[in-house]
C-alpha cells in the first residue's frame, strides 16, 4: 500500500509484518474493530499504566487494579484479549507502526498484478468484411480508371466513346458469356453462405468455447476471481475455490457463496486493493453490517449476482460427482478462472457436444474407491463381463463412456 | 389353480358385450385432438388466409431466431446468510409426525431449499413402521398431504366473517376476548377431532383455567354442563362411539382397541375395511403383509360384508352379505363360539360356521373386527374376541390406543344446546361438522344462535365460513406438535418450513387467549419437561431426550404389563336385541356408505393427487356413485358397461325425505339389493372455497363441487352415528353423467400370463410347474431325445432371442424391481407417492375420461370368479347354490391386484421402433427416455406390450390445466421435485425407475467409496410400500434382496411368453383357501 515513507524504515516493516501476524483479527490501527483501534493507543497510555503489560497479558493486568485497564475491559464488553507473547520492542515497533501508517489509497494494481485481459477475438468476420469492402472500393475504381483510360483512349483514335453502362450490367454481361465459370463462382458463393449459416446456427444459444465470445455479464459486486484464487506468488490470496464455492463437493450446484462467507473475512478486509472500500461497502451493504460502529444493523439485502453458467433444465449436472468423484481440476470446465478473469466469464461452450467429447477420452479414476473396486469385480466375475472388460481396455483404460458415461439417462431425467 | 381361472377387467369384457369391447385394441382413440389443440387459440373459426398464414409463419420464424439469439440474464441470488444445515441442491429428511384425526403416522419429510416436497414412512421408528422390512407404512392420504400445504385457497391470515382481506392477529385476538366476554354465563365449547396432542390438552386445560370452570382431567360429557364452564367435545367425522361405548360397557374403558395382527392366525372380519380406513390403518396395513408371507404361517381372512371393500378384496374367504345381515352374522358368530345359538338366523348360522370353526382352532391367535358402529354389534365382537382369549394377545385394551375418542352423543347434545341458546362461544378445530354431521342443518342453525364462533380451520370451508372469526390454524408441516397415539408411544412433529401466510397454531392460538404468550414450541417442550418423570425411564438430560426424540419423531417408553386380566362384562342379550333391531325404511335397497382409500372422511378432497387416484377397485377418479350389483343394474335397465363413450345413468337416491342423484357404478362383489356410496365427496357445494381440486368445473361448463355429499344420508342411531340405511330408494333419473374409469383402457395382450394365482396347498406342495408354469415354445429339434420331433419338443421362452444380447447381466449394475402379488393389497400409495416424486402432472377428469391420465404406476385390478367347489364346500353352500354362483361369477369374484410400471425390458419394443432413439437402453438395466429428443409419434406407445408410456397431449402446467395441476400457479409449483424435468407438450414418459433416485444413491456410495449398499435406493414406489410387496435394488448384487426375490420358485415375468425379458419381475399371488378346505375335510 502506498503511504507517506515513515522514518524509521526498520521499526515500521518490523512493525507492519507484527501486526498483521498478531494483530490484524481483532484491531485496526485507525479504526475500532473487536478491539480498539491501535492508532494514538500509546498517547492514550500515556500515564495511566504500563501498556507493554497490558499487551502482554491484559487479564492479568487488569487484575492489579489499574482503573484504565479495567475501563478499557469494561468499555469492551468485557472482551478479553489473548495474550500475546511479545517483547516490548516488538510491542513499541507495532505501536510505531500504528501511529505512523497513513491512511491508505487505493491505487492501480502494481506491475505482476494481474491485469483484465483484453477480450478474446473469437471471429474474424469483422475484419474479413472490412478487407472484402476495402478490395470492392478499389475493384471499382480500378475499373472506373479503367473506363476512363480506355474512352480516353478511344477519343484520341478518333472513336465513340463506350457507353456507361453501370457495373451490374457489366457483371451480367459477362456472367452470360461466360457461363460455366459464372455458375461454378455462384455455386460456390451459395454453398459458402450456406455453410456459413450451419456454423452460425450452431453457436446460438452459445456463449463459451473457442467460436464465440465468452458470456460475461456485469455483476452487481465487481468481483474478481483472480485476485482471491490466483497463484499467490503473484500476489493473488491463493484462496481455494471451494472456501466460497463450497457446494461443489457436496452438491449438484457449486452454489455461489452466502454473503456470511464473505464477511470471514471482509469483517477485517475493509479496503480492496483495486476499488477501494466502493466494492466491499456493497458486501456490507447485503449483509447488514455498520463498518464504523463494528455491528450488524439487521437491514440484509441479498446480492442478485448473474448467473454465468447455464445449463439447459433437461440436462442434469452434478459437481459432486466431477469434482469429489472424478477428482477433476476447476479450471478443466472454467478456464484459467484464477489467473485471468477478474470476471468469471463462461469458458467451455456447455454444449452436449463438448460434454460427451470430455466422457468419451476421460480415464475414470477407480482407484483407491470402494464403488469402483465392486465395478470391476463384477466385470471380472462373469464370462459376459470379461468379454466387456476387454473391450473397454483397448484403449488401456476405462473412459467415463465405457462405464455408461454417454447414456441418455444419465443427464437426462 | 392358475389356469383355470378367467381374468376379466370389468363387466364389458366379462360379458364380451361389442359396444364396449369396440375399439379396446386402439390405446389412443381414432379422432385426433387436433381441433383441440388449436382450440387454444380457437384458429378453426378464424378466417386466416394462406397469405396471412405464410406471413405470420414468416414472422414467427424470424422472431423465434432473434430471440434465440438473445442472451437471458438469470439472477443467482444466495443466502445473505446460509443455515448450516442447508447445502443448495441437497435434500434433508426431517422427522415428522402425520396426524388429521383419520390417519397417525411416523413420517419423513423431504425438503429442497427449505420446501417440503416428498413425505414417506419413517423407516426406523414409529407404530407405523414394519421392522421386517425397515419401511414406514403411510397410505395416499398421507403421501399426499405435501401438496396440501401448497394450496392457494389456504386462508392467508386471521379473517373476520365476511370479510374479503385478513386481518392483523392482534385485531382477532381483540375480537376474541370481547367474545369470550361477551359469552360470560353461557357456556363455552372447544370441538376438536380426538385430541392426542398432551400439549394440546394442556393448552385446552390452561383455556379452561382462564375462562372459568374447572380444570377436568376427562372429558367425560355431562349433557347439563355448567353454565360458565368451559367444555371440550371431541367429534371424529367417522365415528367409532359405538366400539368406544361397547368397550366401557363390556370392559369399562371408553377407549379403541390396540390390534396387532401379526399375532392373528386368522382374521375375520365383518364390515370392517381395516386395510383401508378402519382402526389404524398405517399399523393394521404392515401387520396384516407381514402374515400374508406363503413362506411363514400365513393368516387366513374372512371378510362378510355387502360391498367389495379393499380389504375384502383381500380376503381368502369373502362372503358378501346383506347390509342387515352382517349384525346377524356376527349374532350367529357369536351363538358358533359361544356355543349357544338361541335366537340366531339359520342361514347366518350357515354362512359363518367356516369362519367360526377357523377362529376355534385358533383361539388366542385370532381377531374379530366389525365396522359396524353400533354398540351392541360391537359387544358382541368383545364377546366373542373375549371367548376366544384374544385380549392380552391379538387385543390389547391396556396399552390402548388414544385414536377415535370421539363421543357422538355429546356432539349430538352440543347442535341441541346451540340451538337452546345456551352456548356462549364456539371454538372448533381439525372438524367439519357444517358439512359432515347427519345433522348438519341443524347445527348451522345452531351456530347461528351461538354469540360468538371461532374456526382454527386453514381454509374458509363449510363450518369456517358460518364462524364469526376465522383464525387458521398451520399446515402440519409447519408446526410443531406431539402426539400420544397408544399408551407407552409418544411422537413429534416438527416444521419442516417457515409459516407460507400469516397462520397460527391453534394451541397457541387458545394460550394467547389465556394470557399465556409462550409459542407453542416452547409450550410443548414445558409439557415434555414437565411429563418426563412419568413417561418411564428415560434418563440423562432432558436436552439430549429431547434433541433424540425430535431427530426420531418418536419416543417410546416401557409400559408395564397389565397386572389385570381384562374380564367381559357386557349384556349378551342386551347386546343381541341392540345389534339386530335395524329397522328398515320405504325403499328396497340397503345402503353402507363407506369411505374411500383416496378422499378419507373428505378433508384431504382439495386434494387433486387423491381426486386423480383410481379407486382401488372401481378404478373411478374424480367422483362418487352409486355401487350396485350387476344384477340389480340389469334389473334397474341401466347402463351396464361404462367407458368413454359410454356414460353411466343417473339414479335418485332417496331415504327418507333426503335424495340425491348420482350415477350408477356395477360393480362385481357388490351383494345384490345393496348399494354403496362414499363419504367425503361433494365439499363446497355452496361455494365455500374449501380448496384446489374440491370444486371443478365439469363437462357442462358449470364449476360444481366434485361427487355429491351423502353425509346427510347418515343417522343418529342409539347415540351413535350409523353408516348403514336399509330403507332407501333408487329410481332411474333417466339421464346419463360421464364418469371417468381407467381401466377399459391400457389393455394388456392377454390375461393368462399377466396374473398368477394359486393356493397355499399347492404352494406347499413345491411343484413349481404347478402354480407358476414356465412357458415354453415347440422346437424344430428332438429336445426330449424321444427320437422323434413332435409338440412334446419344447424349449423355455428364454432362449428364444430375436434380439442381441445387451450386456447387463454381469456388467456393473442392474435395477430391478420385485412385486409380491401377495404383499400388494391395492392401497395405492405407491401411485401418489410416484406421483410427487417424478412431477407427475394432474389432467383432471375430462382427459382421464379420454384415457390420458400420466400416472407412471397403475394398480391393475382383475377379478376372477372365486367360486369353487372347495369353497363351496366350506361355506355350507348347497350344490344348487353353488352352480348358481359359478355362473354369476360377478357377484363373488375374488381379486388380484397388480402394480404395474414399466417393465425396462432388456430387449425393450418401444426402443426398436423410435425413430429418432428417444429411448434407449442403459447398461444398467434401465429403459431410458429423453424427453428432449422425443418428437412424439408414439410408435413406443404402441409397440409396448404393457402400455405404460403416456403422452403428454397438452401442456398440462398451463392455465388450462390451472384448476386442477399444482404446478400451474407459483405456490402449487413449490411441489416439484427439482431433479426431474416438468414434461412439455407432445412427448412420451413414463417410469423412470426413479433414476434420479439411482443417480444419487450411487453417487453417494462413490463419494463414501464404497459400492452401493442393498436398501440404500429405494424408489418412490418401494419406499412408500410399506406392506413391502414392491423391492427395488441391484439385479447384479449376489446377495441383494431383489435378486433372492427373483429367483424364488412364485418370480415370474409378466408376458413371459413374448421374451422382452423385463427387468421387473412378479412373485405368484397364493391365497390361503385350499388349506382351510383341507383343515375342514
Amino acid at each position: 500500500m502506498a503511504q507517506a515513507q515513515p522514518e524509521d524504515k526498520a521499526t515500521y516493516d518490523q512493525g507492519a509484518k507484527l501486526f498483521k501476524g498478531n494483530c490484524a483479527s481483532c484491531h485496526k490501527v485507525d479504526k475500532d474493530m473487536v478491539g480498539p483501534a491501535l492508532q494514538g493507543a500509546r498517547a492514550r497510555w500515556e500515564g495511566k499504566g504500563d501498556i507493554h503489560e497490558w499487551v502482554k497479558n491484559s487479564s492479568a493486568y487488569i487484575k492489579t487494579g489499574n482503573s484504565y485497564a479495567k475501563e478499557i475491559f469494561d468499555k469492551w464488553k468485557g472482551s478479553v484479549m489473548t495474550a500475546q507473547a511479545l517483547s516490548n520492542e516488538e510491542i513499541d515497533a507495532i505501536l510505531y507502526f500504528a501511529d505512523n501508517q497513513a491512511a491508505p489509497v487505493a491505487e492501480k494494481p502494481a506491475a505482476g498484478a494481474p491485469v483484465a485481459t483484453a477480450p478474446r477475438t473469437t471471429s474474424n468476420w469483422p475484419w474479413l468484411v472490412v478487407i472484402a469492402l476495402l478490395l470492392l472500393v478499389v475493384g471499382l475504381s480500378l475499373s472506373g480508371v479503367k473506363r476512363s483510360l480506355s474512352n480516353a483512349v478511344r477519343e484520341a483514335e478518333g472513336q465513340e466513346p463506350l457507353p456507361d453502362r453501370g457495373i451490374l450490367h457489366g457483371l451480367g454481361q459477362w456472367a452470360w458469356k461466360n457461363k460455366i465459370f459464372a455458375s461454378i463462382i455462384g455455386l460456390f458463393i451459395v454453398v459458402f453462405l450456406t455453410l456459413k449459416m450451419w456454423d452460425a446456427a450452431w453457436v446460438i444459444g452459445v456463449y463459451g468455447g473457442e467460436e464465440v465470445e465468452h458470456y460475461k455479464p456485469e455483476q452487481p459486486i465487481l468481483f474478481n476471481h483472480t485476485l482471491h484464487a490466483g497463484k499467490a506468488d503473484k500476489g493473488n490470496l491463493a484462496i481455494d475455490c471451494q472456501y466460497c464455492h463450497s457446494g461443489a463437493e457436496k452438491s449438484r450446484h457449486a452454489g455461489i457463496p452466502s454473503t456470511n462467507v464473505c464477511m470471514n473475512c471482509h469483517k477485517a478486509v475493509d479496503t480492496g486493493r483495486n476499488t477501494g472500500t466502493t466494492e466491499i461497502a456493497k458486501i456490507y451493504a447485503a449483509v447488514g453490517w455498520d463498518p464504523d460502529k463494528q455491528e450488524y444493523t439487521g437491514k440484509q439485502e441479498p446480492v442478485r449476482w448473474v448467473k454465468v453458467h447455464n445449463l439447459p433444465d433437461h440436462a442434469y449436472f452434478n459437481h459432486s460427482q466431477h469434482v469429489a468423484v472424478g477428482k477433476l481440476e476447476c479450471q478443466e470446465c472454467h478456464g484459467p478462472i484464477d489467473e485471468q478473469m477478474d470476471v468469471a466469464e463462461q469458458w467451455a461452450p456447455l454444449t452436449m457436444g463438448w460434454c460427451i467429447e470430455c466422457h468419451n477420452t476421460k480415464e475414470v479414476k477407480m482407484a483407491g474407491n470402494g464403488y469402483y473396486d465392486e465395478v470391476m469385480a463384477r466385470l471380472e466375475d462373469s464370462d459376459m463381463g470379461h468379454e466387456e472388460l476387454k473391450k473397454y481396455l483397448e484403449d488401456d483404460k476405462i473412459s467415463v463412456k465405457e462405464l455408461g458415461g454417454w447414456e441418455c439417462a444419465k443427464c437426462h431425467y | 389353480m392358475s389356469s383355470t381361472k378367467r381374468y376379466w377387467k370389468d363387466l364389458g369384457e366379462l360379458h364380451q358385450h361389442p359396444g364396449s369391447l369396440e375399439g379396446r385394441g386402439n390405446e389412443f382413440p381414432k379422432e385426433l385432438a387436433i381441433d383441440q389443440v388449436l382450440g387454444e387459440t380457437s384458429i378453426t373459426g378464424a378466417s386466416t388466409g394462406r397469405r396471412d398464414f405464410l406471413k405470420f409463419l414468416g414472422f414467427s420464424l424470424g422472431a423465434a431466431s432473434l430471440a434465440a439469439c438473445e442472451t437471458p440474464v438469470i439472477k443467482s441470488i444466495p443466502y445473505v446468510n446460509k443455515p448450516e444445515e442447508i447445502t443448495p441442491g441437497v435434500a434433508n429428511w426431517y422427522a415428522s409426525t402425520f396426524y388429521d384425526g383419520e390417519d397417525f403416522a411416523s413420517i419423513l419429510v423431504k425438503t429442497r431449499e427449505g420446501r417440503p416436497i416428498h413425505i414417506k414412512g419413517n423407516p426406523r421408528f414409529g407404530i407405523n413402521r414394519n421392522p421386517a422390512l425397515a419401511k414406514g407404512s403411510i397410505n395416499a392420504r398421507i403421501n399426499s398431504s405435501v401438496l396440501s400445504l401448497y394450496d392457494g385457497a389456504r386462508l392467508t391470515g386471521p379473517t373476520a366473517k365476511g370479510a374479503t382481506t385478513a386481518s392483523a392477529w392482534a385485531d382477532a385476538d381483540k375480537a376474541v376476548a370481547a367474545g369470550l366476554s361477551a359469552a360470560a354465563g353461557k357456556r363455552i365449547v372447544i370441538l376438536t377431532n380426538t385430541v392426542i396432542s398432551p400439549s394440546t390438552q394442556a393448552a385446552i386445560a390452561t383455556f379452561k383455567a382462564k375462562h372459568g370452570g374447572v380444570v377436568a382431567t376427562s372429558d367425560a360429557p355431562s349433557p347439563g354442563a355448567v353454565a360458565g364452564a368451559v367444555q371440550h367435545i371431541q367429534y371424529d367425522t367417522i365415528s367409532y362411539s359405538g366400539i368406544t361405548g361397547a368397550n366401557q360397557k363390556s370392559f369399562g374403558k371408553r377407549v379403541f382397541p390396540s390390534y396387532d395382527l401379526t399375532k392373528a392366525d386368522v382374521v375375520v372380519s365383518v364390515d370392517a375395511d381395516f386395510l383401508s380406513s378402519w382402526g389404524s390403518t398405517s399399523e393394521n396395513t404392515w401387520q396384516y403383509a407381514v402374515r400374508r408371507n406363503p413362506d411363514l404361517p400365513m393368516n387366513r381372512h374372512f371378510q362378510f360384508e355387502a360391498r367389495m371393500s379393499l380389504t375384502g378384496a383381500n380376503a381368502d374367504i369373502r362372503v358378501p352379505l346383506k347390509v342387515s345381515e352382517l349384525p346377524k352374522a356376527v349374532v350367529a358368530l357369536h351363538a358358533h363360539i359361544s356355543g349357544n345359538s338361541a335366537g340366531a338366523d339359520a342361514a347366518m348360522l350357515k354362512a359363518t360356521e367356516g369362519a367360526a370353526k377357523a377362529l376355534m382352532a385358533a383361539k388366542g391367535r385370532s381377531v374379530v373386527l366389525a365396522g359396524s358402529n353400533n354398540e351392541g354389534v360391537q359387544v358382541l365382537v368383545n364377546s366373542i374376541n373375549s371367548l376366544l382369549g384374544n385380549y392380552g394377545n391379538t387385543i390389547d385394551l391396556d396399552a390402548h390406543s388414544h385414536l377415535k375418542q370421539g363421543d357422538d352423543a355429546a356432539v349430538a347434545q352440543l347442535v341441541k344446546d346451540m340451538n337452546a341458546g345456551l352456548v356462549g362461544a364456539l371454538f372448533i378445530a381439525g372438524v367439519n361438522p357444517a358439512y359432515s354431521l347427519p345433522n348438519a342443518a341443524e347445527f348451522k342453525a345452531g351456530l347461528a344462535k351461538v354469540g360468538f364462533s371461532v374456526s382454527f380451520s386453514g381454509y374458509a370451508d363449510e363450518t369456517a365460513s358460518l364462524c364469526t372469526w376465522m383464525c387458521p390454524d398451520h399446515h402440519y408441516l409447519e408446526s410443531w406438535n406431539d402426539f400420544h397415539p397408544k399408551v407407552g408411544h409418544y411422537a413429534l412433529a416438527q416444521p419442516t418450513i417457515r409459516p407460507l401466510f400469516n397462520t397460527r397454531q391453534w394451541p397457541e392460538s387458545l394460550l394467547a387467549w389465556s394470557g399465556n404468550s409462550t409459542s407453542y414450541h416452547d409450550f410443548v417442550k414445558q409439557t415434555w419437561q414437565a411429563n418426563m418423570a412419568s413417561r418411564g425411564p428415560v434418563g440423562g438430560l432432558f436436552e439430549d431426550t429431547w434433541n433424540t426424540a425430535v431427530h426420531n419423531g418418536v419416543l417410546t417408553v416401557p409400559v408395564a404389563p397389565a397386572t389385570t386380566p381384562t374380564v367381559f362384562a357386557g349384556d349378551i342379550a342386551a347386546a343381541t336385541a341392540a345389534a339386530t333391531k335395524g329397522t328398515k325404511g320405504g325403499g328396497d335397497f340397503e345402503l353402507s356408505l363407506y369411505t374411500t382409500e383416496a378422499i378419507g372422511s373428505g378433508q384431504h378432497a382439495n386434494n387433486p393427487w387423491l381426486q386423480e387416484m383410481p379407486d382401488p377397485l372401481t378404478k373411478i377418479t374424480w367422483d362418487n356413485y352409486v355401487c350396485m350389483a350387476p344384477a340389480d343394474v340389469e334389473r334397474l335397465g341401466l347402463n351396464m358397461y361404462l367407458g368413454e363413450q359410454a356414460p353411466a345413468s343417473v339414479v335418485i337416491v332417496k331415504v327418507g325425505d333426503r335424495e340425491i342423484s348420482l350415477p350408477v357404478v356395477p360393480t362385481p362383489g357388490q351383494k345384490p339389493g345393496t348399494i354403496a356410496i362414499a363419504l367425503g365427496y361433494g365439499r363446497g357445494e355452496f361455494g365455500e372455497k374449501v380448496g384446489r381440486a374440491a370444486c371443478v368445473t365439469n363437462h357442462n361448463g358449470e364449476f360444481k363441487p366434485v361427487g355429491r355429499n351423502v353425509y346427510p344420508f347418515t343417522s343418529l342411531v342409539d347415540g351413535a352415528v350409523s353408516y348403514d340405511v336399509l330403507g332407501a330408494t333408487v329410481t332411474p333419473g333417466g339421464n346419463t353423467y360421464p364418469v371417468a374409469i381407467t381401466q377399459t383402457h391400457l389393455t394388456d395382450m392377454d390375461r393368462h400370463s399377466v396374473v398368477k394365482e394359486t393356493s397355499v396347498a399347492t404352494y406347499k406342495a413345491g411343484d413349481r410347474a404347478a402354480y407358476n408354469h414356465p412357458h415354453t415354445l415347440g422346437v424344430h429339434e428332438d429336445v426330449n431325445g424321444d427320437g422323434m420331433i413332435n409338440a412334446q419338443d419344447r424349449k423355455p421362452v428364454a432362449e428364444f432371442d430375436l434380439w442381441q444380447e445387451h450386456p447387463v447381466e454381469g456388467v456393473g449394475h442392474r435395477w430391478g424391481l420385485s412385486i409380491d402379488l401377495n404383499g400388494c393389497i391395492g392401497c395405492g400409495a405407491c401411485i401418489t407417492a410416484c406421483n410427487s416424486e417424478n412431477n407427475i402432472p394432474v389432467v383432471g377428469k375430462d382427459e382421464v375420461r379420454r384415457s390420458r391420465e400420466m400416472h407412471w404406476l397403475r394398480l391393475d385390478r382383475y377379478y376372477s370368479s372365486g367360486m369353487t367347489k372347495e369353497r363351496a364346500k366350506e361355506e355350507g353352500l348347497g350344490k344348487i347354490d353353488m352352480y348358481l354362483q359359478m355362473e354369476v361369477p360377478e357377484e363373488s369374484p375374488t381379486v388380484v391386484f397388480m402394480p404395474v410400471m414399466c417393465q425396462h425390458c432388456n430387449h425393450a419394443p418401444c426402443e426398436t421402433v423410435c425413430p429418432v432413439a428417444a429411448t434407449t437402453h442403459s447398461n444398467e438395466g434401465l429403459n431410458q427416455m429423453a424427453y428432449n429428443r422425443c418428437i412424439g409419434t408414439r410408435y413406443c406407445a404402441n409397440n409396448c406390450p404393457y402400455k405404460v408410456r403416456r403422452f403428454n397431449w397438452f401442456n398440462y402446467n398451463t392455465e388450462k390445466f390451472g384448476e386442477v395441476n399444482p404446478a400451474w400457479d407459483d405456490l402449487g409449483r413449490m411441489v416439484l421435485n427439482p431433479d426431474v424435468v416438468v414434461r412439455s407438450r407432445g412427448v412420451i414418459e413414463k417410469c423412470s425407475m426413479c433414476v434420479q433416485e439411482i443417480q444419487a444413491g450411487k453417487l453417494a456410495a462413490k463419494k463414501a467409496g464404497i459400492p452401493v449398499k442393498d436398501g440404500a435406493i429405494e424408489t418412490a414406489c418401494s419406499a412408500a410400500c410399506g406392506t413391502g410387496a414392491i423391492v427395488f435394488g441391484d439385479l447384479n448384487d449376489k446377495k441383494s434382496m431383489v435378486r433372492g426375490l427373483s429367483e424364488n420358485d412364485r418370480s415370474y415375468h409378466m408376458l413371459e411368453e413374448i421374451g422382452v425379458k423385463p427387468n421387473v419381475n412378479y412373485l405368484v399371488k397364493v391365497r390361503n383357501t385350499e388349506e382351510a378346505a383341507a383343515h375342514h375335510a
